[in-house]
């Protein structure tokens, strides 16, 4: 009986088992025997009945409906206690046969076991069911005869059906996949089911069938192998004594839930489940103990139960499998998928960034995903299994990402010196091993024995935790931070420091920006990070460079011009760069009078690189934070940039790639320069014309900054873009002149860096500057041929100085574990982290070579990837006409899709501005996991609904009083509530109805899109009066009507939850061109645009790749 | 002109504050500084200095006083004005001590009072041109004596310590030595007296041996 426990998640399996639907031809008792052992007895009647009573079908979930269906049905079969024994002894051979199947799959299929929740499938196997044949022999028959009959036919008609049911069930749209996936989520490896049990079980029975069933087996295996289980023991309980049933049936249930109920006693009801009340059944379902009788209430609850768990949906029909992997079916012929391919059955990442969670749960110490993620947690044991994962190996590192309150990273203080292993330097974490009774300490990394010092000495207890483990957080957390004693500091910490450099010539005055930045700069003063020790300065350009002195006596900051660009100089020695809070009344008198001072300037040169230098001389000293706002091509001094501009005759050829290179190396020198001096450079970039983004952006890229790109910038329409992003920029938590290092176990090493930073050493990144929205990935490569180690350890210290002037080092310990299995590799993946990677990956390689040459790059990863698990599965499986892909990569083709259309890679000259596709890779390089993953599949949402509903509810409680009051007042406070969770949709024009009012949101910018047949009414409310104007001149603002404050607070609620950009609101009314191409269409991934291919299309195009020279 | 301005607590010689931007113009700044650490550490290692001294280093000297525990450094040009240099550590000291008097104790970590950067930097600034005429009525106030205050050489002062360390070092390379040179010698005698009788003892029993052959078999 203890063998059944383990039962409980086969539960799920069950479903699988029954392949109903296809064998419903063959003969009705045969599906309900396919679906469990026992349930073919017994359900053969209660089937029986359910059929003929045609109702069930439709009622299908729920229980208490089939109940009563039951009833009738059954009443003659619930007197016959004997039926059970005769069905029981069927039952035994049958299940037998059954098993075997299964076994087989089980062993090939990891796959966990399908969705616990019996609720959902349960109706898609009543519908199945209903054939009709079943209910007259179910009926008419006592149980006895049905489980002659059943032998027959059962044995042939299982087998294939089980398995299709299985993965049908689950997910209706993903055809055959559907349920493995759910299992996944949940969780369950393979171990969780406890195999010894269930082959105790079994193989008292019957010994061949337990060896089939793989004792790890998947869920599947340890589902069947419960099956023959159960039905063997009824059969033993009702034989042998009566009495122990109702004890057997009692474990059972403890396991299963209602599952087993029904299944222990289907056995006995087999012939008399059908009589019993509806009412008995529920009694039945709680207690059995009460039952003992059990004979004929259960039955009836049984064979429900089957059905609707077991049975597998039609849908399924096509070739459910039990596996581990999640496929699509793409019609037999891959030429003809377009009857194959169900776009709906595409899978789609409208959830969001979902993490993997089984990594987390292994290793609970490990530090948070949001600072960590790995692109697949199994790392490979061997340099040939690593050759084998085509994708890239690696990790993506946020060191700084916001945490949620409450979940702050503890800070440690060790008074002396911080405990560190000796040889690998690695920082003492969780991982690490105390042994000699507390004396000494084995390093995780490289496990190299070091003391512990006296005053970090602790006892061990018996099960070697130190005893004052709880008032240890760098022994219990993943994530801490240590005050860095002094050895760890070059110089005292510096101060939080801005530098702004700010081009003055006339496209900045008359494009507003001027005036913008001068109001936000001077609205955040008070926000600054550093309290007390902030400096501040200012240097502005256009063909000569003007310093600003603000001594703190002075009144007004006065001015110097400089006008030899060739020879910079700095012409004061001090008051350049000032203490803010002492010279405070001097800075905002600057910033003030900064507009009105070059109000009439008509200088359109700009002395970019002259001026560089100069903040670079200004700043040396200290390091800190460069801001430049530049709106022109630099056309004076050193950096002078050509316009080379946008030849559409370089596309396609070798030379491509230049263009989005720095044409002169003053830049990429000064950005050196500027690194070793801790000086970090943030790129605000204006212009309306080329100004070589590609150039200027190496500023950043190698300083650790971020460049912000407002093309054509009008302060009237993205002033508050520019204002949320630099406020955002000038106030976010800093960490100062940092360097980072992430150290791994022995045999494995990171081979290459990629993100916005300078290499130091081979491994060490300098970052003048980290703050949350930096994320810096790494690839990884294997060093040895064979791990021998059963877990690799990463950590990641990141040694920085914070802005209140304390030196600190936070790290970040995680495990992996290492493994031998290819598909263990798969199943541990995390499609986030690996996109994070290969889009670095493909943006880097843009610099190379060509942009087609970048996306074939990642196209042919995927492939390969799928490729290899293909080949994993193929010898087990029929594949014809289905693609197949792990559970955790099943967004991988949509979000390598979208990478390719991404403004990066996308298409060629037309397709995208040189400056944009330079901003945008320079901002990709630099994403965090969840940001890239929404703005390559942004959210689209309809809220016209919403609007309306809400906007009617209002109406009727003007009319209404106080009745209505109260009634309303509920439902309208949960939808508020209740917007959030609102469905996304698929990013295909077919999701635009022309008769509602989308958002469509990339973390970037919103879209508001109107449809053409949007009642008037909202639009009006939304725009105003003047809703018949040209869109690209109207903005949205909060006008007093309840539907305009009600979008706006949508909007706002989507801006909170992203802070790090600002999303500026683009309205576009359906049809309106060429304005709804470029800010909707163009986005809409999943459809066909410009020569790139839609994502059947796309998928159907890997399809082929992979079955060639599969 | 001041060149650098450091606190740190004289009895670990933990770095309290390092003035701002300091040593821009020094050609050496880290060799200097590194003498600067060097000195704390001597200074905390409860060597009997003066509260009040001033050490030459180069074309450099260093001031310092130490008060409460607490020790105020400066660098400054040969020909700044003694007077002027010490008080202007007393202007640091009397600012200090009022705001971070009652907590030098319990700093736990370098740098732990860094925001006094912003009062060093202000401070200097008023010492850094001596002709002014608040500088000129300081030198000539008799009030503050600063003609007593040592003058050393900073080879002296870090030399003092170096020399103790050296001393110790070869006493105990000394012992050590001896104690090699007595095993030595002991190990030597062994060998001698091995090689002297060896022969004598291998002829003995070959003669035995011989004998004992001769006697089994004839």
């Amino acid at each position: 009986m203890g063998t059944e426990n383990p039962n409980p998640r086969n539960y799920p399996l069950r479903p699988a088992a029954t392949p109903f639907a296809s064998p419903q031809s063959s003969t009705p008792f045969a599906s309900p025997q396919s679906s469990t052992p026992f349930a073919s007895q017994q359900s053969s009647t209660p089937f029986a009945s359910q059929q003929s009573s045609t109702p069930f079908l439709s009622s299908g979930p729920v229980v208490g409906s089939e109940a009563p269906v039951f009833r009738p049905g059954p009443p003659s079969a619930s007197n016959f206690p004997a039926p059970p024994f005769s069905g029981g002894p069927l039952v035994g051979t049958e299940a037998p046969a059954f098993r075997l199947p299964p076994s087989s799959r089980s062993s090939e299929g990891v796959r966990p076991p399908p969705p616990p929740s019996s609720g959902g499938p349960p109706t898609s196997g009543f519908q199945s069911f209903p054939n009709p044949p079943m209910p007259s022999a179910g009926q008419v028959p006592p149980p006895q005869i049905s489980h002659t009959g059943r032998p027959a036919f059962a044995p042939p008609t299982r087998p294939p059906p089980g398995p299709a049911s299985i993965f049908s069930q689950p997910q209706p749209p993903l055809a055959s996949m559907g349920s493995p996936p759910q299992s996944l989520k949940t969780g369950q490896p393979n171990p969780n089911i406890p195999p010894p049990a269930d082959q105790h079980f079994f193989s008292a029975p019957r010994p061949s069938s337990q060896p089939t069933s793989p004792p790890t087996g998947t869920s599947y295996a340890a589902g069947r192998g419960i099956y023959p289980g159960y039905a063997n023991m009824q059969l033993n309980s009702v034989s042998q004594d009566p009495p122990m049933q109702p004890a057997s049936f009692q474990l059972q249930q403890g396991g299963y839930g209602p599952r087993l109920q029904s299944a222990s006693f289907p056995l006995q009801q087999g012939g008399y489940a059908p009589r019993a009340p509806p009412t008995s059944l529920l009694a039945q379902q709680r207690g059995y103990a009460p039952i003992p009788p059990v004979s004929t209430p259960s039955g009836i609850y049984p064979g429900n139960q089957f059905q609707q768990h077991g049975i597998a949906p039609p849908v399924a029909a096509q070739q459910g499998l039990a596996e581990d992997f999640s496929s699509l079916s793409l019609g037999s012929i891959p030429g003809s998928f377009d009857a194959g391919l169900d776009n709906t059955a595409l899978p789609r990442p409208l959830d969001g960034d979902v993490e993997p969670k089984c990594f987390a749960d292994m290793y609970e110490m490990n530090c948070k995903s949001r600072f960590l993620r790995l692109t697949t947690s199994g790392i490979p044991n061997s340099q040939s299994l690593a050759s084998r994962w085509h994708l890239p190996m690696g990790a993506v590192v946020c060191p700084l990402a916001e945490t949620p309150p409450g979940e702050e990273v503890p800070i440690v203080n060790f008074a002396t010196g911080i405990i560190r292993c000796r040889r690998c330097r690695t920082y003492v974490n969780p991982y690490v091993a105390f042994t000699d009774n507390g004396r000494k300490w084995r390093c995780n990394i490289c496990s190299l024995l070091n003391d512990v010092p006296s005053d970090y000495f602790a006892q061990v207890d018996a099960s070697g935790r130190r005893v004052d483990l709880d008032q240890r957080p760098e022994l219990i957390k993943g994530s801490v931070e240590f005050i860095a004693p002094a050895e760890y500091m070059v110089r005292p910490p510096m101060p939080p420091l801005y530098f702004f450099l700010i081009d003055v010539s006339i496209s900045a005055v008359k494009s507003g920006m001027l005036e913008v930045m001068a109001q936000t700069i001077r609205s955040c003063l008070d926000n600054l990070p550093g309290s007390t020790r902030t400096q501040i300065g200012f240097i502005t350009y256009d063909s000569t460079i003007h310093f600003y002195n603000m001594k703190s006596s002075l009144p007004q900051p006065q001015m110097m011009v400089i006008s030899d660009l060739d020879d910079v100089f700095v012409p004061l020695p001090d008051d350049l760069l000032v203490n803010l809070s002492e010279s405070r009344s001097v800075v905002e008198a600057f910033l003030d009078s900064l507009p009105s001072m070059f109000q009439d300037n008509m200088n359109v040169e700009s002395a970019f690189g002259p001026a560089l230098k100069a903040a670079f001389l200004v700043m040396s000293q200290l390091g800190g934070k460069l801001l430049i706002f530049q709106n022109t091509l630099p056309s004076l001094g050193a950096g002078r940039l050509k316009l080379r501009g946008d030849d559409i005759r370089i596309y396609g050829t070798d030379k491509e790639h230049t263009i989005r290179l720095p044409e002169d190396s003053f830049y990429k020198q000064m950005a050196a320069d500027f690194t070793k001096y801790q000086i970090a450079v943030n790129v605000y970039a204006f212009s309306d014309k080329y100004t070589d983004i590609a150039s200027l952006g190496t500023l950043a890229k190698y300083t650790g900054g971020q460049v912000y790109y407002y093309p054509n910038f009008q302060a009237s329409i993205h002033k508050d873009k520019l204002k949320h992003e630099l406020s955002r920029d000038l106030t976010r938590e800093t960490a100062w002149e940092a360097v980072m290092r992430i150290r791994c176990g022995k045999g494995v090493r990171f081979t290459s860096y990629h993100g916005n930073f300078m290499l130091r050493s081979t491994d060490l990144l300098a970052l003048p500057a980290v703050d949350c929205d930096k994320a810096y990935a790494a690839q990884l490569s294997l060093e040895e041929t064979l791990l021998t180690t059963p877990t690799v350890y990463f950590q990641v210290a990141l040694l920085y100085t914070s802005s209140s002037g304390e030196r600190r080092i936070r790290v970040h310990t995680a495990a992996a574990p290492v493994v031998a299995d290819l598909g263990e590799m798969y199943r541990l993946a995390d499609t986030g982290a690996i996109i994070s990677l290969l889009s670095r990956l493909a943006i880097e390689k843009t610099l190379s070579s060509k942009l087609e040459e970048a996306r074939n790059a990642i196209q042919l990863r995927i492939v390969k990837a799928l490729r290899e698990y293909r080949n994993l599965y193929a010898v087990q499986h029929r594949l014809s006409g289905r693609m197949i892909y792990p559970e955790s990569l099943k967004f991988l083709p949509l979000y390598g899709l979208a990478l390719c259309k991404s403004l990066p890679l996308r298409g060629g000259y037309s397709d995208v501005q040189l400056d944009e596709r330079s901003a945008a890779a320079y901002t990709m390089m630099a994403l965090p996991v969840k940001s890239l993953l929404k703005l390559l599949y942004p959210n689209l949402v309809r809220v016209d609904e919403y609007l309306v509903k809400v906007s009617l509810l209002r109406s009727c409680f003007l009319c209404w009083s106080m009745i209505w009051y109260v009634s309303y007042l509920l439902p309208m406070s949960s939808q508020t509530e209740e917007f959030d969770t609102k469905k996304r949709l698929p990013l295909t024009v077919e999701s635009l109805d022309t008769r509602g009012l989308y958002i469509f949101d990339d973390g970037f910018r919103f879209v508001v899109w109107f449809g053409k047949a949007l009642s008037p009414d909202i639009t009006k409310n939304l725009v105003g009066e003047d809703f018949a104007t040209d869109f690209s001149k109207v903005s949205l603002s909060q006008r007093d009507n309840y539907v305009s404050r009600k979008i706006m607070e949508i909007l706002n609620q989507y801006r909170k939850s992203d802070p790090s950009y600002f999303q500026l609101c683009h309205l576009v009314r359906q049809g309106d061109q060429p304005r709804e191409g470029f800010f909707l269409l163009t986005s809409l991934v999943e459809d066909q645009t410009g020569g790139a291919n839609g994502y059947a299309d796309w998928m159907s195009l890997l399809y082929r790749q992979v079955q060639q020279n599969a | 002109m001041v060149k650098l301005t450091m606190i740190a607590r004289a009895i670990d010689g933990l770095p309290l504050v390092e003035g701002l931007d300091d040593g821009r113009d020094v050609q050496d700044t880290e060799f200097y500084k590194q003498q600067v650490k060097a000195l704390f550490k001597n200074l905390a290692r409860g060597q009997n200095e003066p509260s009040r001294m001033s050490i030459e280093t180069g074309p450099y000297i260093f001031h310092y006083i130490i008060e409460e525990r607490v020790c105020y450094l400066t660098m400054c040009d040969r020909a700044y004005p003694k007077k002027l240099a010490f008080q202007y550590l007393e202007d640091l000291k009397n600012e200090f001590e009022r705001v971070y008097g009652n907590q030098i104790e319990t700093a736990a970590r370098p740098y732990a009072f860094i925001k006094f950067d912003t009062f060093i930097q202000k401070t200097k600034k008023m010492y850094q041109d001596t002709t002014t005429q608040r500088n000129i009525s300081k030198l000539n106030d008799e009030l503050y004596e600063v003609h007593q205050i040592m003058t050393r050489n900073v080879q002296e002062v870090l030399g003092v310590g170096e020399k103790l360390d050296q001393v110790s070092q070869m006493s105990s390379r000394l012992t050590s030595e001896s104690r090699m040179y007595a095993d030595r010698a002991k190990d030597l005698n062994r060998q001698a007296l091995i090689k002297k009788w060896a022969p004598v003892a291998v002829v003995l029993g070959v003669v035995f041996l011989l004998l004992y052959v001769r006697n089994r078999f004839w």
